[in-house]
């Protein structure tokens, strides 16, 4: 017989095999087992080395922000304004004037579409780049990257500021979570962050605490080294006080180590002061960060609040978010995606809203050597759609994992051993890395 | 066996061999000359050879969209799709070419004549090459019908126990057709081992021996799934050589049987401070309390363990961690079911929690407890009119003297998520919980590991067509329907639908709680069933239907049961005759998915596992304490507490996790305990109890809803926001698969005990332990004494003060440059001097703070002071020890504490420090 090879990949021997593999390790549970399986490289030659991730939570509308529409009749559009940017032919919201000015660093996304209206379906589908299923939960962005990029000593490799949500690692297992802060940092003050700040106690004390429990962990003696569990949780307890212990780690949270110069590229909300939260922990090491900025789900009095709140907040955040990148020499090395769940509709309701509209929406993406100052994509004359061609959230989120050098078709095997890809159905888009 | 039968088109294939002949090798059979060789079958023969050759594989022809225009059915068992797909390129008629055979593209591509992707699978002449070839010159027939069915696999030998590495074993697999046809079928089986580290097989069926332990190697052809037992014994202790082991109970009787074939010796039993502290946080989710662990160590009762098993099983703790553990099995999940769409205070899944709650706690039958889930229907009785249902729900919760939820015969919430809308996603959801079968594989294809085929599954599916969750409840009065109601309850809130300034949520949400607090009816979605059957249509109708919806189905499938008979439903709600099924002693699943889980519970590993994967390919690893305990479950009439008792009473359960040379890397044959994390809600409650005071450690064992082991950690609708539950693995119980809670230690995990305020506060918290302590002997408590929130003012006030120190620099005044000027000169002297002024007094601002902050945070003590010890000083380290890790410091433990103590500020801070350091030895965190 002529040899072959089996196509399915992966079979079902190799997770049966557990019990095999954990003869030597005991007790190697299948996830892990799983993962080890998996674990793979990036591509060295993607410019993104890590990852930031805004979340505009509530579905902005693109008609109001970057897709405005002079020419729409009344019914569609809005009250603002379009002004020039940095970059000849790309124009946006009036109440974006900062963001106006770095218009080069970043690319618009235009008529993103997909079919979801519901604020979780639109969240779980733009924060994993898969269309959601009823039985089964993908991985976030994070939980991928941590997976492929992984961490440093000193800190973790996905923090989410201050919460990431609902079961963020999907299908992989919890091990690739976010850290998550739990708060926002508060401007020229040093973020006590959970786990890492040393409230009331010094150095010595971590040392004299690490030491004690030494002292008092000795019930399994030297099976310690030979059970999976045991030992991994070793490993584990060394690798927090590393983190601990690190200065590094607590100045990346602290803000008021960064110079002058880069603290009054922001202003002083919160969201302003994540994303210089989310520069310094980039510089530090961390491979993701996910921030949130909410209020977007304008079903009534759509004006007023995204010009009194929402888009000064945007304004101020992103366009520091960006310029310091740059100035800190990190927006080559650092992919940024920026998104909501979905857009909101055109068509003006009684209300003097607009509500959710996932056929045509908006994104940002910048940095990891993608292709800033350009418009991709279009939506047609009143906004309701994609003009000619279509760009969905998995064409976004492929391109997004392509920066990171993460190959987005290769297949995760669930914990039922169900191979899936990274992101199932997106292409990359060519503009942005042209 | 039948008669013979050579009537049909098969006659000659049959009838022209003896059996003999079909027990021949295939190479005998279908080499040489292709005139000379059997006459192959399409089903017995072509489709088994394209799958065992790779060409139906997932990454090639198997895969959804097949390749190079070419799709086959994954795993190769939809004959009818796949001859077609061979057979059929009317456009081209070249992959199959009647009438010269040897250019038919089937055969040309495998053997790389043309162009193929996939390389050269076999060669020309060889018998392969000569099983399709004859095929096509026979004319490429489809033969389903005249094959009949497929019987059952047998393998030979029926297992392998091997002496040493290297060791080899020939198999041959043969197959027997309903029809009498037997068949050496060992060249058309797929092979598999089931671990890679005990024995390989190749495609020739050849075992070959890898290493020490026991698996299984799988044969797989057409429906049958075989596996045999492939062993090298891990030591020579075997048989005759084997000790004596002590097997009292039939599960230890079972396992020695098991171990001894295998040259394993048990880990020696327990002691007793293990075993309570393992039996009480597997049977309660929760730690032995000091006095506990006291009471039992020095009971001299010789049947203190098994009176422990019984007492804690009549615990509310027991009934509390065990219907969590049902509700993961059930996929309770709150995220997924929002029953009421404005009535902000119902929580189904809470309702779902306390009605499984209830009859764990009564031990009321398992198969009773399904039934109420399975035949959920909201309207209590068939006959309820809308206003009586809507009445009754109103019952339930409004806030003086409500019915209870509880009592309920059904409880219908299984039915009403979100994420089983369709009869699919049902059927799976259902398979998942109630049988541990994992069929969601079959949706599209054939399961690979197990005999499941797409018809197989949309039989099954057809059970749950009928039942239905909506807001549009059946057989409404025209005066009281929802539609009324619902206008009702609009007109109250004073909502206008025309006003397009109104929030219609806003307005109507207060209006229905505070309908639903005084008992009266609001709007409900409903779980019932829809009576009426499938309309017949025209072919003409069908055609128009399926333009709109391309996935329209007319056909009535008559439901039929997994591996079952078809059911003739006769009765109006077909989950009748599927709970019937269900609780029937010959079910092949039902008892044993409970069981099974049971068992993974208490041994980190279910005897089939993983533990909701029962299929043929996975067979248990000790089949006798399976037949045992699944047998004697159903005869107990489904006695939950039978099955526990009858595990925790084992000298298997109760083995040490101390190894030997034998068993060191045995974790599959239960001859030790295998460590393992606590789970989320066990951990957050252990933490609490060990660091609560001792009223608060009472409080805790009888009051389940301060406990995140009950339904105190569900969450609701918007899933659960508990940072440490999420971080140690709480399930979402979204995904059908038990693997959703998880139990691996992480990095995230030990940052949270050793360093997170939400951990640390507890330690110090009012209520607690320590704070007790502090009480006693008077001593302001070292942390605890902190006044965060005044620390937290004066360091905020501190960086203000600091940044108006940084800002002033900017305002130093600048010299003036004509140092004639007097004018000038008396200005800038005078602003200098405001400037320094202000500077100064920043500073002593500053300064100020800081001797503040400094005055608030403890200070070290002295090189060589030390704390004085109190008179009990020994008992308080002992219950430290006895809190966490449930035993008695040993004389060199009680020895470093004593000196830990002394070098403390005062013996509250120390006896902090020293419960914070043991609460993160592994010693706590693990079962064990």
């Amino acid at each position: 017989m002529a040899t072959h090879t089996f196509c399915d990949g992966v079979q079902r021997r190799d997770f049966l095999k557990v019990g095999a593999v954990s003869g030597f390790g005991l007790g190697l549970g299948l996830p892990q087992f799983l993962a080890q399986a998996d674990e793979g490289r990036v591509n060295p030659n993607a410019k993104g080395k890590s990852a930031i991730f805004v979340r505009l939570a509530g579905g902005p509308t693109h008609m109001d922000t970057f897709d405005l529409k002079p020419e729409a009749p009344d019914t569609h559009r809005g009250e603002f304004k379009e002004i020039k940017t940095n970059v000849p032919g790309v124009r946006f919201c009036e109440h974006l004037p900062k963001l106006a000015k770095v218009a080069d660093k970043f690319a618009i996304l235009r008529g993103v579409s997909h079919t979801l209206a519901a604020h979780a379906l639109g969240t779980q589908y733009l924060m994993t780049g898969n269309r959601p299923l009823p039985s089964l939960r993908y991985p976030s962005y994070g939980a991928v990257v941590s997976k492929e990029i992984g961490g440093t000593k000193e800190l973790p490799a996905f923090v989410a500021v201050p919460k990431q949500g609902n079961y963020p690692t999907g299908f992989l297992p919890v091990e690739y979570g976010p850290f998550e802060t739990g708060a926002t940092p508060t401007a020229g003050q040093a973020m006590q962050v959970r786990g890492l700040a040393l409230r009331g106690i010094t150095l010595e004390d971590v040392d004299r605490r690490k030491d004690m429990i030494a002292k008092y962990d000795q019930a399994f003696g030297g099976f310690a080294k030979e059970d999976k569990i045991l030992a991994g949780m070793d490993e584990f307890s060394a690798k927090a006080y590393q983190m601990m212990r690190s200065t590094k780690a607590r100045e990346a949270f602290d803000l008021t180590k960064e110079s002058a110069g880069i603290t009054r590229l922001f202003d002083d909300q919160s969201f302003s002061q994540s994303c210089l939260l989310a520069t310094r922990l980039v510089e530090s090491g961390v491979k993701f960060v996910t921030l949130n900025l909410g209020g977007w789900d304008t079903h009534q009095d759509n004006w007023n609040r995204l010009k009194d709140r929402n888009l000064p907040e945007l304004d101020a955040g992103l366009s520091g978010l960006f310029t310091s990148l740059e100035e800190k020499g990190l927006l080559e090395s650092t992919s940024v995606f920026v998104t909501g769940e979905f857009g909101r509709t055109p068509k003006i309701n009684k209300r003097t809203g607009r509500d959710h509209y996932p056929r045509a929406m908006f994104c940002l993406m910048a940095g990891g050597g993608m292709k800033g100052g350009q418009v991709i994509g279009e939506s047609d004359a009143k906004g309701e759609g994609p003009k000619d061609r279509v760009i969905s959230p998995d064409d976004v989120a492929a391109s997004f994992m392509h920066s990171l050098g993460i190959d987005h078709t290769k297949e995760y095997h669930t914990p039922t051993g169900r191979p899936v890809m990274i992101v199932r159905d997106g292409t990359v888009i060519p503009e942005l890395f042209s | 066996m039948k008669p013979f039968s050579c009537l049909i088109v098969v006659a000659a294939f049959i009838c022209g061999s003896t059996l003999a002949d079909g027990l021949k090798p295939a190479e005998q059979r279908f080499g040489g000359k292709t005139e000379d060789a059997e006459s192959p079958s399409f089903r017995r023969h072509v489709v088994p050879l394209a799958s065992k050759l790779g060409c139906s594989g997932r990454e090639c022809h198997g895969s959804f969209q097949g390749r190079g225009d070419f799709q086959l059915s994954l795993f190769g068992y939809d004959f009818a799709k796949d001859h077609k797909a061979i057979t059929a390129d009317k456009e081209h008629r070249i992959r199959v070419n009647l009438d010269t055979p040897e250019e038919s593209l089937f055969l040309q591509k495998p053997m790389k004549q043309v162009k193929h992707k996939g390389g050269e699978i076999y060669e020309e002449g060889s018998w392969e090459h000569n099983v399709m070839l004859k095929w096509i010159q026979e004319g490429a027939k489809l033969d389903v019908e005249e094959t009949g069915a497929f019987d059952r696999l047998e393998v030979f030998p029926k297992e392998f126990v091997a002496k040493k590495v290297g060791d080899k074993m020939q198999l041959k697999v043969v197959a027997h057709w309903a029809d009498g046809t037997v068949e050496d079928v060992t060249s058309f089986t797929r092979f598999d081992t089931n671990d890679e580290s005990v024995a390989v097989v190749n495609e020739l069926g050849e075992v070959e021996i890898k290493g020490k332990g026991d698996s299984h190697v799988v044969a797989f052809y057409d429906n049958g799934v075989l596996p045999m037992p492939v062993m090298l014994p891990v030591s020579q202790q075997v048989g005759s050589k084997y000790p004596k082991v002590k097997a009292s109970t039939p599960i230890d009787k079972a396992i020695a049987a098991k171990l001894q074939k295998v040259g394993i010796i048990p880990s020696e039993v327990c002691t007793d401070q293990e075993f309570l502290r393992r039996v009480t946080l597997d049977v309660t989710g929760t730690l032995p309390t000091a006095d506990e662990v006291k009471s039992f160590l020095a009971s001299k009762d010789k049947n203190k363990r098994q009176k422990t098993v019984n007492e804690l099983l009549s615990r509310p703790a027991y009934a509390a961690w065990w219907t969590t553990k049902l509700n993961d099995f059930q996929g309770n999940s709150p995220a997924q079911m929002r029953v009421n769409q404005y009535a902000r205070k119902v929580n189904p899944s809470r309702d779902w929690y306390n009605w499984v709650y209830r009859r764990v706690s009564e031990n009321r039958p398992y198969d009773e407890i399904i039934e109420g889930i399975v035949m959920g229907t909201s309207r209590s009785k068939p006959d309820q009119s809308y206003k009586e249902f809507v009445n009754e729900m109103a019952s339930y919760f409004r806030r003086d003297n409500p019915v209870d939820f509880s009592k309920r015969e059904d409880m219908p919430w299984f039915w009403a998520r979100r994420n089983l809308r369709q009869p699919e996603e049902k059927a799976m959801a259902f398979a998942y919980s109630f049988l541990g079968v994992r069929i969601q594989c079959a949706q599209c294809h054939k399961h690979p590991f197990d005999q499941w085929t797409q018809s197989d599954f949309n039989s099954f599916k057809a059970f749950f067509e009928p039942i239905v969750y909506t807001g549009n409840g059946k057989g409404s009065d025209p005066d009281f329907s929802p539609k009324t109601l619902q206008m009702e309850l609009e007109k109250e809130a004073g909502y206008n639908r025309k006003d397009p300034k109104q929030n219609k949520n806003r307005l109507l949400r207060p209006v229905a709680d505070k309908r639903l607090a005084k008992g009266e009816p609001i709007p409900w979605q409903e779980v019932y069933i829809k009576t009426a059957n499938k309309k017949k249509y025209t072919p003409a109708q069908i055609a128009k239907i399926k333009k709109r919806n391309p996935n329209f189905n007319a056909r009535v499938i008559t439901p039929k049961v997994l591996g079952g008979e078809t059911m003739d439903v006769k009765y109006p709600d077909p989950r009748t005759p599927l709970v019937k099924w269900l609780r029937a002693e010959e079910n092949p699943y039902f008892a044993r998915a409970f069981v099974n889980r049971v068992w993974a519970h208490y041994f980190g590993r279910g005897l089939v596992e993983p533990a909701d994967d029962l299929n043929l390919a996975n067979p248990p690893t000790n089949a006798g304490v399976m037949a045992h305990l699944a047998d004697g479950f159903v005869k107990s009439g489904f006695d939950m507490k039978w099955v526990h008792r009858e595990i925790l009473n084992s000298d298997a359960y109760q083995r040490s996790w101390k190894v030997n040379d034998t068993n060191q890397h045995d974790d599959k044959n239960f001859s030790r305990y295998v460590i393992r994390r606590l789970p989320a809600e066990v951990a957050a409650d252990a933490i609490r109890q060990a660091t609560g005071s001792e009223e608060r450690v009472k409080e805790l064992a009888s009051n389940m809803e301060m406990r995140m082991i009950g339904a105190t950690s569900i969450g609701g609708y918007r899933g659960n926001n508990n940072y440490m539950l999420g971080i140690f693995g709480k399930p979402a119980r979204e995904n059908n698969c038990d693997c959703e809670r998880t139990v691996d230690p992480t990095l995230l995990q030990t940052l949270f005990t050793r360093n997170d305020p939400e951990m640390l506060s507890q330690l110090s918290a009012k209520g607690g332990w320590i704070d007790e302590l502090a009480r006693r002997y008077k001593i302001k408590n070292g942390n605890n004494g902190i006044d965060r929130k005044k620390l937290g003012q004066y360091r905020a006030k501190l960086v203000t003060t600091r940044k108006q120190l940084a800002n002033l620099k900017a305002d130093l005044p600048a010299k003036p440059g004509d140092s004639t000027d007097a004018a000038a000169q008396k200005k800038y002297k005078s602003q200098l001097t405001a400037y320094k002024q202000r500077e100064q007094s920043l500073i002593r601002k500053a300064g100020y703070y800081q001797k503040k902050m400094a005055e608030l945070t403890p200070k070290k003590p002295e090189p060589g002071q030390r704390a004085e010890l109190p008179e009990d000083v020994e008992y308080l380290i002992s219950e430290t020890f006895l809190r966490t890790v449930s035993r008695y410091p040993s004389n060199k433990e009680m020895e470093l504490a004593r000196a830990d103590l002394a070098k403390s500020k005062n013996v509250v801070e120390g006896m902090q420090e020293l419960l914070l350091a043991l609460l993160n030895t592994k010693e706590f965190m693990v079962n064990h």
